[in-house]
């Protein structure tokens, strides 16, 4: 990555495009996706079209979310692509994370071709009042 | 013989091989008159003054940063937010049908609309994008008319959403599908 970031003009001037994945892989694409933050959780959500529950891998290691996502649509025989624009790349998105949220309570949901990951904030960094007495 | 030999002079201008020639005169020998054609120079305007303190490769820096973006983009199925109301179709066809698939993550299915006017199938439809906590819910529409190649049964267009997208099948008229008459040989 240190090499990309010599090459890449945008990325070497320290600017990044938001809302895009920082690790790109070889024949994968980055998917859109949109992080919503409540009081309670941090809500992420994931655009994969074509995917299914049996083609997604979702994990969370030390410090990082990452996500696979294969197509499982395969062009049935005898059909001829007249054009086409959809790519056939798996998607892969890794997200870096301060371990600020309950490990135990994520929950994930695939709806429609989008993923949407709940990610409840630990008690510690819940906003909190202090009555002042 | 006087009236060939201008003749062969003039052809040998219309071919780009020989464009040097150009640059030397070309003499009508009927009329005697000489013409030269000469590059035109395009008129050249003040020297653009350079403003203190921006880089003087600040516009090229900016032309790399489109290429580099525009090639990235490539890459990514939205490269930004605002291209949510974009979205990516194929086409396909088959000996009965044409298919057109398109990707449309997240939108309710009584939210698209499917339409066949003439030639054009056109598929419409309102995402909504959940805001954050105190912000309303973001609507996004989107639409995107296709031109279909060929002549199809209009009525009996179909069409399902799975998994966030959407096929759309569009079967071919009879006189459009290929037909194998045999033909027999006394």
């Amino acid at each position: 990555m240190s090499v990309l970031n010599t090459l890449l003009p945008r990325r070497s001037r320290g600017e990044t495009p938001a809302g895009r994945s920082e690790v790109s892989t070889t024949g994968t694409v980055a998917p859109f996706y949109k992080i919503n933050e409540t009081d309670e959780a941090y809500e992420l959500h994931v655009f994969l079209p074509g995917v299914t529950k049996e083609g997604l891998e979702l994990s969370l290691e030390k410090g990082e979310i990452s996500i696979v996502a294969r197509r499982e649509w395969k062009k049935p025989e005898g059909w001829t692509p007249l054009y086409r624009e959809i790519r056939t790349a798996d998607f892969t998105l890794t997200l870096r994370h301060d371990n600020t949220f309950d490990s135990e309570r994520v929950r994930a949901e695939l709806k429609d071709g989008v993923l949407r990951v709940t990610l409840p904030k630990a008690e510690a960094v819940k906003p909190r009042k202090i009555q002042v007495g | 013989m006087h009236r060939e030999a201008a003749g062969t002079r003039a052809a040998p201008v219309m071919q780009p091989s020989r464009r040097a020639e150009l640059a030397a005169p070309i003499t009508n020998t009927e009329t005697k008159t000489t013409m030269t054609i000469v590059r035109y120079n395009y008129p050249r305007t003040s020297l653009t003054p350079l403003v203190r303190g921006a880089s003087p490769w600040s516009s090229f820096e900016r032309e790399l940063d489109r290429l580099f973006t525009s090639a990235v983009s490539d890459f990514a199925v939205f490269s930004n937010a605002g291209d949510l109301d974009h979205f990516p179709v194929d086409l396909y066809e088959d000996a009965d049908n044409h298919y057109v698939r398109a990707e449309l993550p997240g939108v309710e299915r009584s939210e698209i609309n499917v339409e066949m006017v003439e030639d054009y199938l056109t598929i419409s439809g309102k995402r909504v994008v959940p805001g954050s906590e105190g912000q309303p819910a973001e609507t996004l529409e989107f639409t995107r008319s296709l031109a279909i190649p060929e002549a199809v049964q209009a009525d009996k267009v179909a069409a399902v959403y799975e998994n966030g997208v959407l096929t759309v099948t569009l079967p071919k008229r009879e006189e459009a599908k290929p037909r194998k008459i045999s033909i027999e040989v006394k």
